[in-house]
This record gives C-alpha cells, structure tokens and sequence, in this order.
C-alpha cells in the first residue's frame, strides 16, 4: 500500500503498517470497459450529456484523483463494439484499448479529454467508431491486459458501461463465449462490475448481465444498485465506492473480558492529507535516485552494524544508555489490541477532548467467526442506551496503551439509497491528563441580551449547510495544478479556487446594516478593533512596586568569582555589585561588568 | 531531612521512618530530574554526626549538615542520595535545621528570580525543642515569604491515628504508631508544627502536613509533561467590517516526550563516535553513487516524475495571507461528526486581555451560536508559513468563563468514503432478543458512571486524569538504568498497571452477564487453511509470468533466443540473471565457482531492495541456482549459500521471502540428489522449517558468524 502511505504521511513514529493478508503489497487496478456502440452516442431527452460522455467525465475524473492519491495503482481504457481494433496483438476485432494498464499519468488526462463533449463525440467517431459488438472478445482482450502486467496485482477490477442490456441482440453462441470468457477472468479474481446507464424501457439486469457481472460481496448490496445511473453524479459516487478497495489498517481482537472475544478491522476514513514527498532525481539524467544510509565510526571509519550501536539519552547531566530492545520493551504494555474497560454515557465524551482523527472499526467474520453478530449486539445497544464503550487500545506491537471511545454509529443511506454512514463504532481517542494544558481563561464582561440577539440576527444570515467534503485542501490542490503545468508543458498553472476564503462581499451584502448595528451595540465609537491594542497604561501600583533591591554579598560574589560563574547573575545585580565595591566601569555590557568584578575581587 | 537516630527506630517488619524519608526525598528528586524545569533543590540533613553550616558557632546549630547547596537537581544528587544518605547518630532540634534552612534560601537565592521559596521538612519530631524562638521564626518566614510543608511519619490528627488513618485501614495506621502512641516531645513537636503551620496560612496550612506514605504514593508519579501556553493574538473576522480581537491557546493537544533517543557507540558509549552518511545512488547494476549536489528533486505526477526544484517549488506554492481567523459562515451543530474531527489539537479562543469591549463581542457570538446551538465554520491559519486550515468553532459556557473551540475540519482530500457492508438487516448476523438482552445486561453492568450517596453521578474511569503511561514508563526505566547501570529493566510499576485495568468493582459486577454473553453467542477463532501458495500465486495468478518453474521447463529455448539477440553473454547482469547465469555455466567461459558468486551477488542486490517485485526473480535465481548446481554434482556452494541466507532472514527482516522459498520447497541439496552433499534427505526437508527454537541446530555445517559477505569473499 505504498500509494496509502504517501497521501497520507505518517505522524512520527507511528508506522501504519498494514496487514498482509489485507492485501499485502501489491498494485490495484482497474479496467474501465466502455461500450462505444452508436446508442452510448445518443443524447438524453433534455438534449445534455450522452451516456458515453457521461463515463469520459467519470473515467476523468477517475484518472485524476488515482494521479493524486493513488498514482501506482493501474487503469486501463478499452471500447467495445467499435468500428477500428487497436489491442496488443491485434487479434480480437471490435475491441479498442485506448490506454493499456498502467499508472495513469498527464498524458492520459488529455487523451480523455479529446473524447469530451461535442468535439469529442466526433473524435470518437473518428477514431474508434461504432461497430460490432463481441462482449466475449473484449472480456478475452481485457484478461490479457492483465496476464501482461508483470506486477503483482493485489485488487482487480473491471467495469463494463453500458445502456444496451442485450449487447449481442439475441446472438446465443456470442452470449455464451461472453459468459466464459467472464467466469475466466473471475476465477482468475477479477471482479467484474457493471455501471448500468439509462436506456429507454429500463435496463434489464436479469436479460444477460446478471450472469456477467460477480456476485455481490454480501447479499444486502443486492437491492442496492439495481436502478440504472441517471446522472453524472450518481455514476461517479457508484463508481468511487467500487474502485476504492476499504483496507483495514490492521485486524484486531477486541476483548469484552473473560475470554470472550471477537475480531475487528481497524479503517482509517479520514487522515490529513499531505503534498507527497519529493523524489530525489539525477540532475543529468532525470533519473529517480535511490538514498542509503549507513553509520560509521568517526575514528577508524568502520560500517557500524545495528548491535555496535545503543541509544542514549540525557536527564539530569547524566547520559543513560540502553540497547535498542530495551528502548522498544520500554514501549511495551500489552499485546496489540482493544480492551473494553466500560460504558459511559455520550454526554461524557467531551468536545475538546480531542486529539487525532478517529478510526472506525468493523467486525471481521473471517477471523473469528460469529464476531458480527456480538459487535452488532453491541452497536444496537450502544446506540439505543446513548452510550459508548471506553477501551484500552493497542495497534501495534510494542506501542503505548491509548484510551478511545467506541461511539456507535448505525447505518445512514442517502437518497439515491447508496450508503451514506457505514455501521461501526467510531474509534475516538482521548487525552491522558498529560495532554491537557493549563490555561489562565481570561475573565471578561459578558454580552447582554440585545446584543446576543444582535448577533443571533447576523448568525442567522450567514448560516449554510455544512458538509464534510465541500472543502478542497488548495495547498495541494495548488501543488498539484503546479505540477500538472510542468508536467505538460503548460505556461502557467490554471488557477484553482481557495474555498478556504471567506466570501467576504456575499456576506456584507447578506448582513446589510446589521453588522454596523452590532459594533454600535458594543464598540464604543472611538474602539478600533483592528488597530494595536492601545499601549497598557501603566497602573499606579506598578510603577510604585519597584524590584527590589538585589544584594548580593562579598563572599558569594568572591565564590561566583573563584567558580567563574558571574555569568549566572543579572546585569543589574551586576551592576549593583559594581556600585557595591566602588568600581568604575566603562561599558555596561554584561561581559564588561563581569570582566571589572573579576579584575576587582580576584585582587 | 531528620537523619537523627530515633529516625531509624522501628517496629520489626516495619520499615524505619528514616528509609521512608530517604525515598520521598528520592522520588521527589526524580520527578524533578525528569520534568527537567529550572526549579532549584538543596538537601539539608540534621541528626548527622558531623557538623557544617554557615551558622553553626559556639556550640550552636550542630548536628546540622548541608549536603546539598541549591542548584538544579540531577543524577548526582539522585546518587549521592542512593548511596550516601546514611541515618545519623545524633539528634538535632528540627527548629533549628528550619532556621538553616532559612539562610540557605536566602542567602542562595540572592539577585536570582524565584516563583516560590520552599521548605520541607521530613522529621519525626523526636527530639527536644526549644520553642522560644518561634515567633521569631515564624515572622521571619512571613517576611521572607517562605512556604513550609511538614512530612511526618504519623499522621497529624490523633483521632485519625486512633481510628486508622482516617483514608484507609492497613498498613499506614499501624506503622503511624510507633509503640503505642507519641512520645512526648512527638507530642510537643506536633503542636508546634500545627502552630506554624496555622500561623502561617490559617487553616489552610494543615492541608501541607502529610504523612511519608501518602507523599510516596502521590510522587511515585511522574510529573506530567506541563508546558506554558503559547498565546496567539489575532482577529476573528466576520465579513470585511465586523472584527473581535482574540487570543488562542493550545488547551488540549497530544504531548510527545520532550527528547529522543541519540544513538551512541556500544562500547564507548560516545555519540560523536557514530557518523551517519546518507549517499544517493543510481538505481543500476553497480548501484552508482551520486553527489547530493548532483540531484534536484521531483514529485510524481502519476506515472511521471515531474522535476521541480526548491526555489520553483517556493515560488509556486500557495500563498497564504497571514494569521487569520475568518468566519465563512454558521452551521447546525449536529451536522458536524465529532468522528471527522482532524489535526491534533483544540484551541480555546478567548477576547483580548484586558480588552472588555471585545471580550463583550465575542461573549455575544458565542452566546448566540449556544443558543442556537450552532457553530462557526472558520478559515484558520497560524501564520504566513503554515497551511490555511477549516474548522470550527464551537461555543463553550463555563461557569468561570467563555470562549470558542476551535477544531479542525478534514478537507475533501483527507476523506475515504469506505462502504461497509450492511449489519442490522443481516439476516446473517442479525442478534436475537435473548442475544440482545445479554448485551444490554452487559452494559448495564459495565458502566463507568456510577451514583454516589448524594444521587451525583461519578465518573470512577477518568482518562483525563490518567499521566500518560508511556512517560511513566520511561522515567522509571531511564531512573532505573540512570541509577543502576548494569541492571535489567525493571517490571512496569504495580499502580501503573492498575491504573491501565479495568475499575475492580465493574469487574467483579460485570462477571454473571459477561458469561452469559460467552455463552449465548458462539465464537470461534477461525482457523485458516495454511493455503499452500506458490510464489506465483502470490505474485498475481497469471499464466504468462515467469513463474520460477518455467523457467526451467523454458530454459534450453531461451538460451538460444538470448544468445542470438544479446551475443555472448560474459557475467551475470542484473536484467535476467538466471539466463546470464545459465549461460554462464554452459559455456563454461568462467568457472563454476564464480559464476556462482556472480549470481549470488546479484540475488542480493535484489533481495536488498525488500520488494516483492523482486522477490520474484530471486526466486527464479535460486531455483536456477539449484538446479545448475544438482546438474553439475556440486552441493557444496548452494547449500552454504542457503544456510547463511536463512541466518540472514531475521535480521534483513525476510521472513517473507522466506516463506516463498517453502512455497516452493527451494531447500538445501540432499545426499539423495548429489553424491557430495553432507545433508541428509530429512535436514534437507526440515531445513525450511523456521522455527525460533532450531535455528542454531538447523545450521550446522557451516561454523562461520554466517555474514553473508563473509560468504561471498569465502567463494
């Protein structure tokens, strides 16, 4: 998952390693398998956007965010039922393979864009055109795309989009070779998905796609996605659900107590993405660089293998050795794991008590079976009796205990009945007292119910409904459009827009007056908020509270003298030293006053 | 400390007040050490045998030793405690040590700037004292503004000493009561004490006279990792007229250790011993190196690498404008997931000090966002350096005061909409009413809040009154090995395991319904088939790889196909070296021994790059190994070979790699097979086997350290 881990950085010393069995290294990859017959062409009623248009802007949009997040993972772009045949070698008429499986790069990008819109329809025509169509051949060219790769795949997916529910037209013998060729490539694990689009009179699944397609991963997707996509935002959600295979960060036993125990897998939906790191690159030739580093020692330069080093640390003058285990042991608490402690109430999950982004966890049957049957149990109750479970938390071997809440969270499905919230308990962690400063709050007036009311008016006017994922990050989104200009040649970046900026003159015009209103409710007219704060005028008692006086006596200034250690002491005890013994000084640089003393006293 | 020989006196099986003394004083000193503040620490012994203070004159002031002037506190003084501290003979009048103690502070503490001046004092008040001077003293400690804290081995009030302690049965009591009540002079002692301390703050100053065992448990903590508030001055925005000025604080925020480990030579123990070098090479055969002045960097774009130096990079990048604190707009509450809430961190955002017009503004947002239980989604940014981030803000009223949370939001980038599959409507999973009603029973018995007497409900589980383990854990193993160099690692401390544990009382409660839960649902761990992978299954299930047994199968044909693309072949290269080295042993143009080395060096060059790409082709160069090496009677080099590469796994972290190579039964060359070999057809078979136990039994041949360079010099 080398893709995972460079979207998204790690924290430190916490290494998400993921499990093998959870895929293990190894590439995803996808193929998208577009019918190109003459009915993908056609406009829908409201004269907008062709079905075949529709997946362009899909696979697009695909290719673009695999670039950002997931750029080793491969994707491949062929047509079926098209007029010309371009595959590797030739053989199988009808089938074009636009890209073949690779890692999508800028390139491609554009390439997709030719076929965008009306220019692209015509390009497409052009290129590819409308023919026959063989599902079979085109199944057989795709499987091959994959024999080819070299690479070890981990998760293979290939999507057919289509309107046309009966491709060969009642052809039997070119169904059957359809439906071998699929039962080939999934024995092989390629699942195979289907990405309906409207047709007039419905798309019949259960005509000859059904037999196609893989069987759904659990039969409550079933009556899922049955109706066909309608629109470009429907097809590319479907489409995203499908192409992001969920990996589990790590599987873990979860521990009621008294051995009775049940397997989840441990998600990760949410982490700050970051720029990904810069690859080091040959100046001459362009070309990646690879770094090793090695310890050597400083005097007779031998290599220094992991057993001639210890590590130490410093407190209290003192350097405190120990092995390299002994570092890692001192880490260890417990095995890897989640540990029920108890229940609490939701109202003792404290707003601020927040630390990192949460994970989710779901219950893993493969590990121990009947695990989803207690963690449901246990999310129907915890949800119904507003509750959630406190646990201790391990992740890894050698890793400090943490404490997390569990907080229920049930099923949630939108509108268009795709899922909304998957079930599971939300991992939130929680502060030790360690983690909690101490604040000195600041003490004011507080408002009155005017103008609480004022600012109930003006909240009231700028209000809007908050989604999660209507925030683009425009530091990366910046990185990448910059990268994007250089990486295709172009003279600038295209601009991006910070949705970061507040809308500054949409809201004055939305709060009109009341925004003056409220500053006259509480500024007084000569109050400039954004000026410098006004300098602090110096109260009577401050000024009076003189320091006072540092004394310091013959004997103790002879000691710092002896120890050289007038460094130690302030200018102005310094100073009050040098009055003290009636010495003359030059400057009053602390150096200079140090100097006079030590040339005094050491008399 | 009152080392004064009455301090050494002790019931049998009790431990004597003195040893007490000496370890409060020791984990004091500890946790001061360890929190590495500036505060300073001086050690005034009295009762000793000898006599050394500015004061003492005429017979005055004996028996009173400064051992310690103030200076920060470290391990020397944690040492000289360890080993020097030793009871005295003598008795001293602890008034007079306070006075000591007195000139001490004073006189040290001259032209410095101290928060607080502090005594403690640990006696157990056996000794005669003349009280005629403590006005005196206690006028001068008013004046000099010292505080006073009395560590005893009993506690103050003779009721709770008559009744156990008042906190507790058990061990503290009984040891309280040295004999059968106080002595006299104890007596005597203990109303001066409550004089002073009285005298000093009122009533207050009895809470600072506490009893040696209580000390130890509360220090026997660390302290925990405390850091001032870094104030952030700024403006909440609200449009481009409506501006509040505030101030931010880190209020909770996940606090790391303060250092990290240095690695040091292990037999010098120097750092500057160790040099550590980073070089840059090419990713080719001979693994060139390249001056790091001769590298730019580049992002991946995809498939691309994009070369885009440090100063584009720089001038490219997004432009933030500054600190900010810009509201976009208000939003429902409820429609923000605690779950989505990212970074690391909660600030607390508070008016201006000293700012009451602000301080009314803000008081009226953030009344009004709690009554409209609303919250500010805002555009944060630390400053001109640092990312612009979204988040929100969220009123909070407390009885004391008021201000807004601020916490980060994900962006669109930072979400993976994972779908999970259904399990409420699973008919699959769907528990039972008996099943359900032995969860809700469960929780019911588990719960964390109780009601106490008064109907207040109690958490008894606070995590945020918890120190961090992991610093806990630490302290005690640096302090350990600080103090004792040579000694293991010590157990992690009992109260800190405990601390880790599930609250005693919900788990005794929680017994009957976690068994019924154990038996109304059925658990199994499943047992995995061991699936019996090749490493072509592995490595993706197509036909068309070149799995390690075709290559075999493939060999003659390839050969001639290599050799008419590529001419003759003269070493093993890096691209296909199972045919380069096949073609090798062939043509015989080098020896069989070295192009075995040859090919050795190449596997591991691939298996130095841990990748499973690679893993592959070295598969495939060990099989050809294998084979070549049975072909031509030699088991010799291949079974060494094997033998040092399996001593390797651990260390080059292998293990995979190994378990390909069982996979695909790639083991040592038996007697069976070729005449020389010294291994017999069954170690050849267990030979694969990696247990822990037998890695030293199952390498026998071979009695070099097993380096695999050493190996390579040796063919």
């Amino acid at each position: 998952m080398a893709e995972w881990r460079q979207y998204y950085q790690n924290e430190d010393d916490e290494v998400e390693e993921d499990e093998e069995d959870s895929g293990g290294y190894g590439r995803d990859s996808l193929v998208f398998l577009v019918d190109a017959s003459k009915e993908m062409f056609i406009k829908s009623e409201d004269g907008e956007t062709s079905n075949f248009d529709m997946t362009m802007q899909c696979v697009r949009s695909v290719y673009t965010s695999k670039i950002i997040s997931s750029d080793k993972d491969l994707v491949a772009l062929v047509f079926y039922g098209t007029e010309q045949s371009k595959n590797p070698r030739n053989s199988f008429k009808h089938v074009y393979v636009y890209h073949d499986l690779d890692s999508p790069g800028s390139q491609r990008v554009l390439d997709i864009d030719k076929l965008l819109g009306e220019k692209g329809a015509q390009f497409a025509e052009k290129t590819i055109g409308s023919g026959e169509t063989s599902l079979g051949e085109a199944l057989w060219c795709c499987s091959n795309l994959y024999s080819d790769i070299k690479l070890r795949l981990s998760h293979k997916r290939l999507m057919i989009f289509t309107c046309r529910d009966d491709p060969h037209g009642g052809d039997g013998a070119k169904d059957r070779q359809a439906r071998t060729k699929a039962a080939d490539l999934k024995e092989t694990g390629v699942v195979i998905d289907l990405m309906h689009l409207t047709k007039p009179g419905g798309f019949d699944v259960s005509l000859f796609f059904c037999d196609i397609v893989s069987p759904p991963e659990d039969e409550s997707e079933l009556g899922l996605q049955i109706e066909p996509c309608r629109k470009l935002e429907d097809l590319q959600k479907r489409v995203r659900a499908k192409e992001l295979k969920k990996r589990s960060q790590s599987r873990l036993t979860f521990s009621l107590g008294e051995g009775v125990n049940l397997a989840v897998g441990v998600y990760v939906l949410a982490r700050t993405a970051t720029k990904p790191s810069a690859v080091k690159l040959h100046r001459d030739t362009n070309e990646p660089v690879r770094t090793k580093t090695r310890y050597f020692h400083a005097h007779n330069g031998g290599i220094l293998l992991p057993n001639d080093m210890k590590r130490a640390q410093v407190y209290g003058k003192k350097q405190i050795v120990m092995e390299k285990d002994e570092v890692d042991e001192i880490k260890k608490f417990d095995d890897p794991g989640l540990v029920l402690m108890g229940f609490k109430p939701m109202d003792r999950l404290k707003l601020h008590h927040h630390i990192r982004p949460a994970l989710f966890i779901y219950p893993e049957e493969e590990q121990i079976s009947g695990s989803s049957c207690v963690f449901t149990a246990l999310l129907l109750k915890c949800s119904e009796k507003n509750v959630f479970a406190l646990c201790r938390y391990i992740p890894r071997r050698n890793t400090p205990p943490r404490f997390v809440a569990l907080v229920p969270q049930r099923e949630e499905l939108d509108q268009s009945q795709t899922q909304a919230t998957p079930p599971g308990f939300n991992v939130i962690f929680l502060p030790f007292a360690d983690d909690i400063r101490t604040l000195d709050a600041h003490v004011g007036p507080t408002a009155s119910d005017e103008q609480v009311d004022k600012m109930k008016e003006i909240v009231h006017k700028l209000r809007f409904k908050y989604k999660s994922d209507s925030f683009e990050n425009p530091v990366l989104q910046q990185h990448y459009r910059n990268l994007e200009a250089l990486a295709l040649n172009m003279l600038e970046p295209e601009p991006i827009e910070d949705l970061t900026m507040p809308k500054v003159q949409m809201m004055d015009a939305r709060l009109g007056p009341l925004a003056q209103e409220f500053k006259d409710l509480v500024y007084p007219p000569d109050y400039n908020p954004e000026g410098k704060p006004a300098a602090k005028r110096k109260t009577v008692s401050d000024s009076t509270a003189q320091k006072p006086k540092a004394e310091i006596s013959e004997e103790e200034l002879k000691n710092h003298v002896a120890n050289s250690t007038l460094g130690k002491l302030t200018v102005p005890v310094l100073k009050d030293a040098c009055k003290q013994f009636g010495i003359r000084t030059t400057g009053t640089k602390k150096q200079e006053l140090i100097d006079a003393l030590t040339m005094q006293l050491s008399k | 400390m009152d080392v004064g020989f009455s301090m050494s006196n002790s019931e049998p099986g009790q431990e004597p007040p003195f040893e007490q003394a000496k370890k409060v004083i020791q984990k004091f000193v500890q946790r001061q050490v360890f929190a590495e503040n500036k505060d300073e620490v001086g050690l005034v012994l009295f009762g000793t045998d000898g006599t050394k203070n500015r004061l003492a004159k005429d017979g005055q002031y004996e028996n009173i030793t400064v051992h310690r002037h103030l200076m920060m506190p470290d391990f020397e003084l944690l040492e000289e405690i360890e080993s020097e501290l030793q009871p005295g003979g003598q008795q001293a009048d602890w008034l007079d040590a306070l006075v000591v103690c007195m000139d001490l502070l004073q006189q040290e503490t001259m032209g410095k700037k101290f928060e607080r001046l502090n005594i403690v004092l640990l006696t157990d008040l056996n000794v005669q004292t003349s009280a005629d001077q403590l006005d005196v003293i206690i006028n001068s400690l008013k004046k000099a503004g010292i505080t006073l804290q009395f560590f005893l081995p009993f506690p103050l009030d003779g009721e709770d000493r008559a009744d156990g302690g008042g906190d507790g049965p058990g061990p503290s009591a009984a040891s309280a009561r040295p004999g059968k009540g106080l002595s006299s002079q104890q007596t005597q002692g203990l109303e001066m004490v409550k004089n002073i301390m009285t005298s000093l703050e009122e009533e207050d100053g009895l809470e600072e006279v506490h009893t040696f065992r209580d000390a130890l448990e509360k220090l026997s903590i660390f302290k925990r990792i405390d850091r001032r508030p870094m104030a952030w001055p700024c403006q909440l925005t609200i449009g481009s007229s409506l501006t509040i000025r505030i101030v931010g604080y880190k209020a909770v925020t996940e606090e790391k250790v303060k250092k990290s480990w240095t690695i040091v030579d292990a037999q010098s123990h120097q750092r500057d011993d160790v040099k550590r070098e980073t070089v840059y090479c090419l990713n080719d055969d001979d693994e060139t190196e390249v001056q790091k002045d001769d590298t730019i960097q580049g992002f991946r774009y995809g498939s691309d690498i994009v070369p885009f130096s440090k100063v584009d990079e720089d001038q490219m990048k997004y432009k933030s404008d500054g600190k900010c604190f810009s509201v976009l707009g208000f939003t429902k509450q409820e429609l923000i997931r605690r779950h989505q809430f990212m970074g690391s961190q909660v600030v607390k955002v508070f008016a201006a000090r000293d700012d009451e017009h602000a301080a009314v503004a803000l008081s009226a947002l953030i009344r009004a966002l709690d009554s409209l239980k609303m919250a500010a989604i805002v555009r944060y940014a630390y400053d001109r350096r640092s990312n612009p981030q979204v988040g929100a803000a969220f009123p909070c009223i407390k009885e004391k005061y008021e201000c807004l949370l601020y916490v980060q939001l994900p962006f669109m980038e930072d979400l993976r909409q994972f779908t999970f599959p259904m399990l409420e409507n699973n008919k699959k999973f769907t528990p039972s009413e008996s099943q359900l009603s032995a969860a809700d029973a469960l929780i019911d018995s588990m719960m964390l809040v109780e009601k106490d007497e008064d109907g207040e409900s109690v958490d008894v589980f606070k995590v945020n009154h918890i120190p961090n383990p992991q610093f806990q854990r630490l302290f005690q193993c640096l302090h350990h090995r600080g103090v004792n160099p040579d000694d293991p690692l010590p157990p992690v401390e009992p109260w800190l395991k405990r601390a880790l544990e599930r609250p005693q009382a919900v788990s005794a409660r929680c017994q009957a319904p976690l068994q019924d839960v154990k038996t109304k649902f059925p658990l199994k761990v499943v047992v995995k088939k061991k699936e019996q992978k090749t490493s072509a299954d592995v490595f993706g299930s197509s036909a068309d790889e070149p799995d390690a047994k075709r290559v075999k199968v493939d060999e003659e044909m390839e050969f001639n196909l290599a050799e008419i693309a590529a001419g003759n072949i003269t070493s093993v290269g890096s691209v296909n070296p199972v045919r380069d080295f096949c073609a090798l042993v062939r043509q015989k143009t080098v020896s069989f021994d070295q192009a075995c080395q040859q090919l050795t060096h190449r596997i591991e060059q691939l298996l130095g790059n841990r990748s499973p790409e690679y893993y592959m082709k070295s598969i495939a160069c060990i099989q050809a190994f294998r084979d070549q090496s049975v072909s031509s009677g030699n088991a010799e080099l291949f079974n060494s070979y094997m033998q040092s590469l399996k001593r390797s796994v651990p260390d080059r972290n292998l293990q995979e790699f190994w378990d390909l190579l069982i996979q695909d039964a790639l083991t040592l060359i038996s007697k069976d097979e070729v005449d020389g070999s010294t291994i017999s057809k069954q170690d050849a078979n267990q030979f694969l086997a990696f247990e822990q136990k037998e890695e030293v039994q199952a390498a026998p041949v071979q009695e070099d350290t097993g380096d695999v360079d050493d190996l390579l010099d040796m063919m």
